[in-house]
C-alpha cells in the first residue's frame, strides 16, 4: 500500500510538470465552459452566456426538443469528439514517454533496487500512469454534470461512468504503447504504432459497420420478398377459378423466388467476407463501442437522433414528445443496427477488450522482467 | 546454496553472459565481511557495474551462488537492508531533493514518520540541506552525488553499495563522502564501493578485490596483497660498492648521476641493519633509509598488465566462451 501511495504521489508529481497535462485540462476545461455557455430561455436559445440569442419555440426552455439538443451535443461533441479523439490523442502523446523514461539508465536502476518484484513494480506504474486520464474525464464530467444539470435540471450521476468508460477505452491504447515503449524504449515508435494500431481499429470497425449495413439491407429486401412471396401464394390459393391469373401469379411467385435467392446468395458472399472481420474484430479491443456503452449507459427512451430531427425524419408531436415519420429502409436499417449494437454485452465490448489488454500487457511485464538494465 | 551468513557478501560462480555471447563476468567469487569497507576495483569493461547490478537485482545472472546478508541473492525483501546508489544516477527532474529521498524511501519501505526525519537528517550530514526543496534539475552533478548518497543511506540500511560516489565531485565534497564513509563504518555498516579512484579507495578500504575481464585476480586486506613486495630502500652517495653487488638479497638500482639504490625485500628492519653497519665502516654517506611498501596503484597496475606481453589487458571481459548464456548488454 506504501509503495503504491508512493508511486501514485509519484505519477502525480510527474503529471504536474507535463506542460501537455495542463494544457489538455485548460482545452477540456474550454470545451466545457463553451458546453456550459448554451442556455435555453423563454424565447429560444442562447449561446456565449448570452452573447448570441436564437428565438425558436422549439428551443424554449423546458421543452424537448432543447432537451434533445443539449444532450446530443454532448453526446455527439463532448465524448464523441472530445474524449474519445481529441483528448485520446493529446493524452497519448502525454504519456507516450512514462514507461521510456522510467526505463532509462540510471532511473531505473534506483527503482529496481528496491524490495519490490518488478511485476508489482510494472502493475504499479501503468496503473498510477492511467492517472493522467482518470483525472482529466473526472473534472470533464464533474462540468458536464454541473451543465446538464444547471442548463436542463437533469442531475444525472450517470455521466460520472465516464471516468471508468473512458479510462478503460483509453487503457487498451495505453497497453499497446507500453508494450512498444518497454520493448523498444523509444516513447516515438510507441506513439506511431499506437497510432498505427487505433486507426487500425477504426478502419475494421468502419468496414464491419459497412458490411453489416449492406448486409442488413439484404436481410430486409429478403424478407419483403418473403412477405411478397406468402402473399400471392395466398392469392394464388384463393383463385383458382381464374387461370390466366394464376399462371400471372405463378410467374410473379417464380420471379420473387428468384430474387430472394438471388438476395440469398448475395447475403452468402457477404458473410463470407463480415464473418471473418467480426471474428477479427471479437479479439481486439473495441474502442468505438467501448466509448458508445456511454451513449447506452445515458440514453433515455425519450431521446431522439438529433440528426433525425434535422433531416424530419422525427417530429414532435401533441404529447411533447417525438415521432417517427421515415418508414423507409434505410431507417429500418438504422433501427436494426443500432439494436445489434445494442444487444452487445458490456462482456463483449469490456471484457473481450480487457482479455486483449491483459495479453499485451503480460508480454510486456514479461519484457520488464527478463530485461537487463 | 552456497554462502556463508557470517559474510555481508558472500558470492560463488557469479557469471553473465550478455546477449552476443560476450562475458562479462565469468565465475567471480567474493566475500565482504559485516562491518568493513571494501572496494571493487578494475579497468574499464572489467565487469564491475555488472556485478554490482547483479547483487542489487538490476541484472539477472547466468549462473550464481552466494548471500547478500546471509540471504540468496535476488532475495528482494533483503533489498530493504540494502542502499544503493549507482553510476550516473537520474532522479526524476520533477521532483524536489526531499520529494526524491522521499520517494525512493518510501518504495523500500520506510514509514512516512522516518522518511521526514532522516530526509532532514542526511540532507543535512551531506550538506544539501539548504537544496532539499529546490528541484533537483537545478542540481550539479556533485549535489546529485551528495543526494544521492543520501538516498542510499534513508533506511539505515546495513549494507551500503556505492557506485562511483565521488564521481563528479569536488575535493571537498570527496572528503566529506570519505568522513561519512568512515562515520558509517564505526556504526558497523558494511559498505562495498565500485570505484576508479584509487588513492581514496587506499585511504578508507578495508579490503579490495581486483575484477580483471570478469575475473578476480586479487582480493584482501591491502596489507595482505602487498606484503610480498615490501622493501627497504637505502640511497648512498656514489656507485654501490662491489660487496653489495655480489650479495643475492641486495638489488642495486641507480637513483641519479651522483647516488645508488640498494633494495632489500622483507618488511623486517632487522636484516639491514648489518648492510647499514658495513655502509657505515665503508665510510659511505647513506642519504636516506626506506621503508617501501607496493601502492594500490601499483598493485593495480600489476593486476591489470599481461605478464607476457607487459602491455596493458585488453578492456572488457571479451567474447567467447564455450557456454553461451542469455541476456542482454544494457
Amino acid at each position: 500500500m506504501r509503495i503504491a501511495l508512493a508511486m501514485l504521489l509519484d505519477a502525480y508529481r510527474e503529471l504536474n510538470a507535463r506542460k501537455l497535462f495542463w494544457i489538455t485540462l485548460v482545452m477540456s476545461g474550454m470545451v466545457v465552459l463553451s458546453y456550459g455557455s448554451i442556455g435555453f430561455n423563454e424565447s429560444g436559445m442562447s449561446m456565449f452566456y448570452g452573447l448570441q440569442q436564437i428565438d425558436s419555440e422549439y428551443l424554449r426552455k423546458g421543452s424537448l426538443m432543447s432537451e434533445v439538443l443539449y444532450r446530443s451535443i454532448f453526446s455527439w461533441i463532448m465524448v464523441g469528439l472530445w474524449l474519445a479523439w481529441t483528448a485520446t490523442i493529446l493524452a497519448l502523446i502525454s504519456t507516450t514517454t512514462i514507461f521510456p523514461d522510467f526505463m532509462a539508465g540510471g532511473s531505473i536502476d534506483l527503482v529496481l533496487s528496491k524490495p519490490i518484484r518488478r511485476t508489482t513494480l510494472f502493475a504499479a506504474k501503468y496503473m498510477v500512469s492511467l492517472l493522467f486520464v482518470v483525472l482529466q474525464v473526472s473534472l470533464f464530467s464533474l462540468g458536464t454534470f454541473l451543465c446538464l444539470g444547471m442548463r436542463l435540471d437533469d442531475w444525472d450521476w450517470k455521466i460520472f461512468a465516464a471516468i471508468p468508460i473512458v479510462t478503460v477505452f483509453y487503457s487498451y491504447l495505453f497497453s499497446v504503447n507500453v508494450l512498444l515503449g518497454v520493448w523498444t524504449r523509444s516513447a516515438l515508435a510507441a506513439l506511431l504504432v499506437t497510432m498505427l494500431l487505433w486507426s487500425s481499429l477504426f478502419g475494421i470497425t468502419l468496414a464491419e459497420g459497412l458490411m453489416y449495413k449492406e448486409r442488413t439491407k439484404l436481410v430486409i429486401q429478403t424478407e419483403r420478398s418473403d412477405r411478397l412471396i406468402a402473399d400471392l401464394e395466398a392469392h394464388l390459393a384463393t383463385s383458382d377459378r381464374d387461370e390466366s391469373r394464376r399462371a400471372r401469379l405463378m410467374v410473379e411467385v417464380a420471379d420473387a423466388r428468384s430474387l430472394r435467392d438471388t438476395q440469398n446468395e448475395a447475403i452468402d458472399k457477404m458473410d463470407r467476407w463480415h464473418r471473418p472481420i467480426r471474428v477479427i474484430q471479437s479479439v481486439l479491443p473495441k474502442t468505438g463501442e467501448t466509448i458508445n456503452m456511454l451513449d447506452r449507459l445515458l440514453k433515455r427512451d425519450t431521446d431522439v437522433n438529433i440528426l433525425d430531427i434535422f433531416r424530419g425524419n422525427v417530429v414532435p408531436d401533441q404529447s411533447g414528445g417525438f415521432r417517427t415519420t421515415d418508414t423507409s429502409q434505410d431507417r429500418e436499417v438504422q433501427r436494426r443496427m443500432e439494436a445489434e449494437v445494442n444487444r452487445r454485452s458490456v462482456w463483449y465490448v469490456v471484457g473481450t477488450s480487457l482479455v486483449f489488454e491483459v495479453v499485451i500487457l503480460s508480454i510486456a511485464c514479461l519484457i520488464f522482467v527478463r530485461r537487463d538494465f | 546454496m552456497t554462502g556463508n551468513g557470517d559474510y555481508a557478501i558472500d558470492l560463488h560462480h557469479v557469471e553473465k553472459v550478455y546477449r552476443g555471447k560476450v562475458h562479462a563476468l565469468r565465475g567471480v567469487e567474493m566475500q565482504v565481511h559485516p562491518g568493513e569497507i571494501f572496494g571493487l576495483l578494475g579497468p574499464n569493461g572489467a565487469g564491475k557495474s555488472t556485478l554490482v547490478k547483479i547483487m542489487m537485482t538490476v541484472v539477472r545472472p547466468t549462473r550464481i551462488t552466494g548471500t547478500l546478508l546471509g540471504h540468496e541473492v535476488g532475495h528482494k525483501p533483503t533489498l530493504a537492508r540494502v542502499g544503493y546508489l549507482p553510476e550516473h544516477h537520474q532522479f526524476p527532474r520533477y521532483l524536489t531533493g526531499y520529494q526524491a529521498l522521499g520517494f525512493y524511501a518510501a518504495l523500500a519501505g520506510v514509514d512516512r514518520a522516518t522518511r521526514r526525519s532522516r530526509a532532514a537528517e542526511l540532507l543535512d550530514t551531506v550538506g544539501m540541506s539548504d537544496w532539499g526543496h529546490k528541484k533537483v534539475s537545478t542540481y550539479s552533478k556533485g549535489m546529485l552525488q551528495r543526494v544521492g548518497l543520501a538516498q542510499a543511506l534513508m533506511n539505515d540500511p546495513d549494507l551500503i553499495v556505492l557506485d562511483e560516489p565521488t564521481d563528479g565531485v569536488d575535493p571537498v565534497g570527496r572528503r566529506d563522502i570519505r568522513d561519512i564513509l568512515l562515520e558509517l563504518r564505526k556504526k558497523g555498516k558494511t559498505i562495498f564501493l565500485n570505484s576508479h579512484l584509487l588513492s581514496e579507495l587506499e585511504m578508507i578500504c578495508d579490503r579490495v578485490a581486483i575484477l580483471v575481464q570478469g575475473k578476480v585476480v586479487l582480493q584482501g586486506t591491502l596489507e595482505d596483497l602487498t606484503a610480498g613486495s615490501q622493501h627497504y630502500e637505502i640511497t648512498i652517495q656514489g656507485t654501490a660498492p662491489e660487496w653489495a653487488r655480489h650479495d643475492t638479497s641486495i638489488r642495486i638500482e641507480p637513483a641519479d648521476d651522483s647516488q645508488s639504490k640498494l633494495i632489500i625485500e622483507g618488511s623486517e628492519p632487522a636484516p639491514i641493519q648489518h648492510v647499514l653497519d658495513r655502509l657505515r665502516r665503508n665510510d659511505r654517506v647513506i642519504t636516506a633509509v626506506t621503508p617501501v611498501r607496493e601502492t594500490l596503484e601499483d598493485l593495480f597496475m600489476r593486476a591489470v598488465v599481461d605478464p607476457k606481453t607487459g602491455r596493458a589487458l585488453a578492456p572488457g571481459a571479451g567474447p567467447s566462451a564455450p557456454e553461451a548464456g542469455t541476456g542482454e548488454q544494457p
